[in-house]
C-alpha cells in the first residue's frame, strides 16, 4: 500500500518535470517582464513564469520585487475573473499596459470569496510588491488597512472613495451617472417608439446605481415624452452579473414592451441583454457599459451604438506613471467617464444628434448639466 | 488498535492524494508545474504565522460546517442547507453585533448564540416539514438556501433596515463594536478556539449523551426508535435544529472574528464544503476539526498558489469534489490503490430517505 | 407504507392513482383554462404588455423544462439527481466550445448531449455499481462541473447563433403568435419532449417499467426487469436531456459563460416537485416560474409595484416550500426514489 502512495508522489514529481520541460522551452527559463502583454487575452497571463523545476522557483520573483530597482505591480480583482469583459478586465489591461511601458513585472490574484480580500493584497505585499491595484468598492477597507501597514507601498483602489486622504493610497473614482447620463440622453435622442429600456444587475451595487440614475435623467434632459423601463436582477450578489440568460430575455421582454434602445449594464448579464438586441440586426439598437464593448462583445456588433464608459485602463496609467515620476496622486482620483465611439453604427446616428451629443458631453462632466443623481 | 487506526486514516489520505494527482493532470493540461502549485498552496497555507492564521480562519466556518452536516447525519438526515443558515447567522450576529452596545461578555456571547438561534430557525423549518409533512430536507434547505441569500441581501441593502447609513451606495451593515467582536491571540484567531470547543461538546452529545443515544438509535432504524419509545419527530426537529444552529453559528464566528460587519455574497459553498469534511472526518466530530483544516489550508493556500503560478484558483474546488467523490466512494480508491484490505469509509445511505418511507 | 404491497395491493393502488391522476389532471385543465382566460382578458386591457410577459413565460420556461425532465426520468427510475445543475454547465460549456471551434451547430448540440449524457452515465455508475450515496454523487457533478468549466473557460470566443423558428402564418397571430410560434429550436424540443416523455413514461413498455423500477423495485426485479441496466440507460437519457436544457441557455444567451446556470438546476428541482413528478405538471411548473419572472420584470418595468428585487426572487422558493408544506403526502417523489437496489 505504502509502495502505492510512493508511486503516486512519483507521478506527480515526472509531471512535474514534464511541466518544467514545456516551460522552459517556450519562455526560455527567465523571469522577463515584457512578455505579460503578449498574452492578453484569456487573462491566464502573470508576467513571472517558473522556469524551472523546483517548487521553491518562485521564491526568486520575490526577491526581485523586493529589490530597488525592479518595479512590480500586482492587482486583486473583486470576485470575479481578470478576463470578465467588465471592470476587473479594464483594470487588468491597465496594469498590463503600464507593466510595458514601465518594463515591471506584473501578476494578478482572483477573488473566489469576499472574505479574502487582505489575504489577497497580502500575498502581494508580503512579496513586496511596489503598487498593488484593488478593484471594487468591496475591497475598498481591506485596501486602506493595507495600505496603513504598508507605508512603501502604493495602492490604487478602482471605485474606493477615500473619506479621508492616506499618503500612499488614491481612489480611483468615476461619476458613473455622467457616462449613463450621456448615454440616457443618446437614448433619448435616438428612440423613435419613445421608450428605451434598462436591463441592470443589482442594485447592491452602487455604480450600477449611479449609472441607471443618470441614464434615467438623460433620457429626461433631452426627450421628457420618453417613457424608461428598468429592471435590476432579482437574484443574490452571486447570480446578478452572471446571469446572460436573464439579461437575454429581459431585453426582449423590453424590445416586446416596445423598447427600441437597450442599456444593458451588469456584467455578463448586461452582455446577455446586448446580444439579445442584436438578434434583431439593428433594428433596435444597444448601449453597452463600463468599457468600449464593441471591443469585448462581439456579438452585439450588429446593435451596439455606444458604450457607457468609465475608462479605468487609462485612469490606472496615469496612476501608475504619475507615481513612477515620484508624485503620487493621493486621496481621490476622478477618472475619466464618457461615450464609446460609435463604430459601424455611425450612420444610425444622424448627424444633428452626434453634434448635440458632442455639445452637451462637457457640460455634462464639468457638472454644468446635473444629472439628477445623488448618492444615498 | 492499531488496524482500527489505519481504517481512520487510510481512506482520507488516500483520497486527498489521489485527488491532488487528479488535479495535477489538470495543471499540467493548463499548461503549468503542479509541484509549483502545490508548493505555493502549502506555503501559503503554512509558511509564515500569517498564513497559518489564515487557515485557521478558513477552517473555523468549515469546522462548524462540517459538523452541520456530520452531525445531521447521526440522525440519518441531511442538512445541504448550511449555506443558507449561515448567511442567516452572520446577518443577525451582525445586527446584535452593531446595534446593541453592551459590555462585552454579555455582548459577544449574544451574538454568537443569536446566529446560532437565526441559523437554527431556518434549520427548524425543513426539520418541522420533515417531521411533520415527510419533505426530504435536501430539498427544503435548498429552497431556503436561496431565500436565506435573497432574504440577507435585502436586510443591508437601500431599502433594507440594516444598511450602513454611512457606506453611501454600499449594500453591507454597520461595523460590529468591539464589545462583540473575537479577537486574535497572537496568530491565533478566538474564533477557531471556539469552533474546537464546539467540536468536542457536538462529540461528547452524540457519544456521552442520553440525546445522542436517540439521535443515533433514530437514524440507525426509526421503526426501532418508535418501539424504544423515542418520539422520531422530536428528534428529528431537535437533530435538525442543533445541526443548523452549528451552521448559523459558523456564520455568526465569520462576522465577529473575521469580517466584522455583514456583506452580502461570502463563503458560497460552505453547504457542500460541510459535506466533504463531514465524509473526511467519517462524521466523527473530533476528526472534523483536521478534515476542515486541511480544506481550509487548501483555501488559504490558493492565493499564493495563484501568484506563483497561472493556475486559476477553480482548480481548489474541483480538486475538492474529487475528494468528495473519493471519500464517498471507497471502492474506487481501493481499486486505485490496488488495496485488498478494508479501508473503511462511512456508509451514507441518506438518500434512501427520498422516496416514501 | 411498507414493502408488503405486492400484486394485490398493487391493482388497488393502480385503481387508486388512477383516479387521483384524474384529479391532478382535472386541477390541471382547471388551472390551464383559467391563465388561458386571464390572458385573453389581459390581452384585451394590453396586447403589448401581455404577449411581452406571455412571450417571456415560455422561453423561460424551457430549459427550465428540460432540465426538470432529467430530473423526473432519473427520480422515476428510482435515482435522485441533484447534479442537474452541474450536467447543465457540462452540457453548456460543450456545446458552446465545441461550435464556436468547430463553427457547426449541430456539432455544438451533439457535443452539449453527449458531454451531459455522460454526466448522467456518471450518475449512474456511481448509484448503480459504487452504491453511492445519490444526493453525494449528486453534488460532486455540480462542484466539479462548475469547477472544470471556469478551469477551462476561454473567453472572447463566439458561436453561431441558433435560428429563430417562427412557425409561417401562426407566428403572426396576436398573442399565440408571439408566445408560441416564434422561438428559438430548443424550446419547440422543450415542448416536444414534454410530450415525447409523457407518452413513453405512461403509456410504453419501458415506462412501465421504469416506474416500476422507480416505485416497486422488488416487484419489478421479480417479473424480470434488469433495474441496473435500467436505471444506466434512464440516467444517460436523462443527461442528454440536461444538456439539451444547456443549450437552451446558451440559445437565448447566445454564449456560454461561467455559472450560467446561475441555480436553474435546483430551481428545475423545484419545478419537478411542483409538478408533481409528471411531465405535463413540470411544463404547467415550469411555465408559472418563468411567469414568475415575466412579471417581476414587467412590474419593475412600469414602476407598479414597488417591492424590492430580493423579495421576487424569493418567490419561485418560498412557493415550492409551501406546496411541500401544504400538499405534504400528496406531493411524494416515487417511492424508491433515492435507494440502491438492493435484492436481498
Amino acid at each position: 500500500m505504502r509502495k502505492r502512495l510512493m508511486m503516486l508522489f512519483g507521478l506527480l514529481a515526472v509531471f512535474s518535470l514534464m511541466a518544467a520541460a514545456c516551460g522552459s522551452s517556450t519562455d526560455e527559463g527567465t523571469d522577463t517582464t515584457g512578455d505579460s502583454s503578449a498574452t492578453t487575452e484569456g487573462g491566464a497571463s502573470s508576467a513571472t513564469t517558473e522556469g524551472t523545476g523546483t517548487s521553491e522557483a518562485g521564491g526568486a520573483t520575490d526577491a526581485d520585487c523586493a529589490a530597488e530597482e525592479t518595479i512590480c505591480i500586482g492587482l486583486v480583482t473583486d470576485v470575479g475573473k481578470v478576463d470578465d469583459k467588465s471592470f476587473n478586465q479594464s483594470a487588468w489591461e491597465g496594469v498590463q499596459e503600464v507593466g510595458e511601458t514601465l518594463d515591471a513585472t506584473v501578476d494578478f490574484v482572483e477573488t473566489t470569496d469576499s472574505t479574502d480580500y487582505a489575504t489577497n493584497i497580502s500575498s502581494f505585499t508580503d512579496q513586496g510588491y511596489d503598487v498593488i491595484v484593488t478593484v471594487g468598492f468591496a475591497l475598498g477597507e481591506a485596501t486602506t488597512a493595507a495600505a496603513a501597514a504598508n507605508p512603501e507601498t502604493y495602492f490604487i483602489g478602482v471605485d474606493q472613495f477615500q473619506a479621508e486622504t492616506a499618503p500612499n493610497v488614491a481612489g480611483l473614482i468615476f461619476p458613473e451617472d455622467k457616462a449613463g447620463f450621456l448615454a440616457g440622453a443618446l437614448a433619448g435622442l435616438l428612440t423613435k417608439s419613445n421608450t428605451v429600456a434598462q436591463v441592470l444587475g443589482t442594485d447592491l451595487v452602487p455604480p450600477v446605481v449611479a449609472f441607471k440614475e443618470g441614464f434615467d435623467g438623460g433620457v429626461a434632459y433631452t426627450n421628457p415624452d420618453a417613457q424608461v423601463i428598468a429592471t435590476y436582477h432579482p437574484g443574490g450578489l452571486d447570480v446578478a452579473f452572471a446571469d446572460p440568460d436573464w439579461g437575454a430575455t429581459t431585453a426582449r421582454q423590453a424590445i416586446d414592451n416596445g423598447a427600441d434602445v437597450v442599456f444593458g449594464a451588469g456584467g455578463k448579464t448586461g452582455n446577455g441583454a446586448l446580444g439579445e438586441v442584436a438578434k434583431d440586426g439593428g433594428d433596435a439598437l444597444c448601449i453597452g457599459v463600463d468599457s468600449d464593448q464593441w471591443e469585448t462583445v462581439p456579438e452585439a456588433h450588429p446593435c451596439l451604438v455606444t458604450s457607457a464608459m468609465k475608462l479605468i485602463t487609462p485612469g490606472i496609467v496615469d496612476l501608475v506613471t504619475a507615481w513612477n515620476d515620484a508624485k503620487p496622486t493621493s486621496g481621490n482620483f476622478v477618472g475619466e467617464v464618457g461615450l464609446a465611439d460609435y463604430h459601424d453604427l455611425a450612420s444610425k446616428v444622424p448627424a444633428e444628434v452626434q453634434t448635440e451629443i458632442k455639445e452637451l458631453t462637457p457640460k455634462v462632466i464639468s457638472g454644468e448639466v446635473p444629472t439628477g443623481y445623488t448618492p444615498s | 488498535m492499531r488496524a482500527e487506526w489505519r481504517q481512520w486514516v487510510l481512506l482520507p489520505v488516500a483520497a486527498v492524494i489521489v485527488g491532488l494527482v487528479a488535479g495535477a493532470i489538470l495543471i499540467l493540461i493548463s499548461g503549468d508545474n503542479p509541484l509549483t502549485a502545490y508548493g505555493g498552496m502549502a506555503e501559503g497555507a503554512f509558511g509564515s504565522s500569517d498564513a497559518m492564521s489564515r487557515t485557521l480562519e478558513k477552517a473555523t466556518p468549515l469546522i462548524l460546517g462540517g459538523l452541520a452536516v456530520a452531525f445531521a447525519f447521526k440522525a440519518g438526515l441531511f442538512n445541504i442547507g448550511g449555506q443558507g443558515q449561515l448567511l442567516l447567522g452572520a446577518a443577525f450576529a451582525a445586527w446584535i453585533g452593531f446595534d446593541l452596545n453592551l459590555p462585552m461578555v454579555v455582548h459577544l456571547p449574544l451574538a454568537l448564540v443569536i446566529g446560532g438561534l437565526a441559523g437554527a430557525a431556518l434549520g427548524a423549518v425543513a426539520g418541522l416539514l420533515k417531521a411533520t409533512r415527510g419533505t426530504h430536507e435536501v430539498i427544503s434547505t435548498i429552497m431556503l438556501n436561496f431565500v436565506a441569500a435573497n432574504l440577507t441581501d435585502w436586510l443591508v441593502s437601500r431599502d433594507g433596515p440594516w444598511k450602513d447609513p454611512e457606506s453611501g451606495a454600499v449594500a453591507r451593515s454597520p461595523q460590529v463594536l468591539d464589545s462583540a467582536a473575537l479577537p486574535r491571540l497572537g496568530f491565533l484567531p478566538v474564533g477557531f478556539l471556539v469552533a474546537v470547543a464546539v467540536a468536542a461538546a457536538v462529540w461528547w452529545i452524540v457519544n456521552r449523551s442520553v440525546l445522542g443515544f436517540e439521535i443515533s438509535t433514530v437514524g440507525h432504524n426509526a421503526k426501532a426508535a418508535t418501539y424504544a419509545g423515542i418520539s422520531v419527530v422530536r428528534i428529528t426537529v431537535v437533530a435538525m435544529l442543533i445541526s443548523a444552529f452549528l451552521a448559523g453559528l459558523g456564520g455568526a464566528i465569520q462576522t465577529q472574528g473575521v469580517n466584522g460587519r455583514f456583506e452580502p455574497g461570502f463563503n458560497s459553498g460552505l453547504g457542500f464544503d460541510g459535506i466533504t469534511i463531514a465524509l473526511l472526518a467519517r462524521t466523527n466530530a473530533l476528526a472534523v476539526v483536521p478534515a476542515a483544516l486541511l480544506i481550509g489550508a487548501m483555501d488559504a493556500g490558493s492565493t499564493l498558489m495563484q501568484s506563483r503560478t497561472d493556475v486559476p484558483p477553480e482548480i481548489i474546488s474541483v480538486i475538492q469534489g474529487f475528494i468528495l467523490f473519493l471519500v464517498a466512494a471507497p471502492s474506487v480508491v481501493r481499486w486505485l490503490l490496488r488495496l485488498r484490505e478494508d479501508i473503511g469509509g462511512t456508509k451514507i445511505d441518506l438518500a434512501s430517505g427520498w422516496g416514501a418511507s | 407504507m411498507t414493502t408488503t404491497s405486492t400484486s394485490v395491493e398493487t391493482g388497488a393502488e393502480t385503481t387508486a392513482r388512477r383516479r387521483q391522476a384524474l384529479v391532478r389532471n382535472r386541477n390541471g385543465i382547471v388551472l390551464g383554462v383559467m391563465v388561458v382566460v386571464l390572458s385573453v382578458v389581459a390581452y384585451q386591457w394590453d396586447g403589448v404588455q401581455t404577449t411581452a410577459v406571455t412571450a417571456r413565460t415560455v422561453r423561460e420556461a424551457s430549459p427550465l423544462i428540460l432540465a426538470a425532465l432529467c430530473g423526473l426520468i432519473g427520480e422515476r427510475s428510482g435515482v435522485v439527481n441533484i447534479g442537474i445543475e452541474g450536467q447543465m454547465l457540462l452540457g453548456a460549456y460543450s456545446g458552446f466550445m465545441a461550435a464556436s471551434y468547430s463553427g457547426s451547430l449541430l456539432v455544438g448540440v451533439v457535443a452539449a448531449v453527449a458531454a451531459s449524457a455522460l454526466a448522467g452515465l456518471f450518475l449512474g455508475w456511481a448509484a448503480v455499481a459504487l452504491r453511492m450515496d445519490q444526493i453525494i454523487a449528486g453534488t460532486v457533478i455540480n462542484i466539479v462541473g462548475a469547477g472544470v468549466t471556469s478551469f477551462f473557460y476561454v473567453a472572447g470566443r463566439t458561436m453561431p447563433r441558433f435560428p429563430q423558428w417562427s412557425v409561417p402564418g401562426l407566428s403572426d397571430l396576436p398573442l399565440v403568435g408571439r408566445t408560441l410560434f416564434a422561438h428559438g429550436p430548443l424550446t419547440y424540443v422543450a415542448a416536444l419532449m414534454v410530450l415525447v416523455v409523457h407518452i413513453a413514461l405512461f403509456h410504453t413498455r419501458w415506462g412501465l417499467r421504469t416506474r416500476a423500477v422507480g416505485e416497486h423495485p422488488g416487484a419489478a426485479d421479480t417479473v424480470g426487469v434488469r433495474i441496473e441496466r435500467l436505471r444506466y440507460v434512464n440516467l444517460t437519457l436523462a443527461g442528454s436531456l440536461a444538456g439539451m436544457a444547456g443549450l437552451a441557455l446558451i440559445q437565448s444567451a447566445g454564449a456560454f459563460d461561467r455559472g450560467m446556470t446561475a441555480g436553474r438546476g435546483f430551481i428545475a428541482l423545484a419545478v419537478m416537485i411542483f409538478g408533481r413528478w409528471r411531465p405535463t405538471g413540470v411544463l404547467g411548473a415550469a411555465l408559472l416560474f418563468g411567469l414568475f419572472n415575466a412579471v417581476q420584470a414587467q412590474l419593475q418595468f412600469k414602476q407598479a409595484l414597488d417591492i424590492p428585487p430580493q423579495f421576487f426572487g424569493m418567490i419561485p422558493f418560498l412557493l415550492t416550500i409551501a406546496v411541500l408544506a401544504v400538499a405534504g403526502v400528496k406531493a411524494r417523489p416515487p417511492a424508491a426514489a433515492g435507494r440502491p437496489y438492493d435484492p436481498e
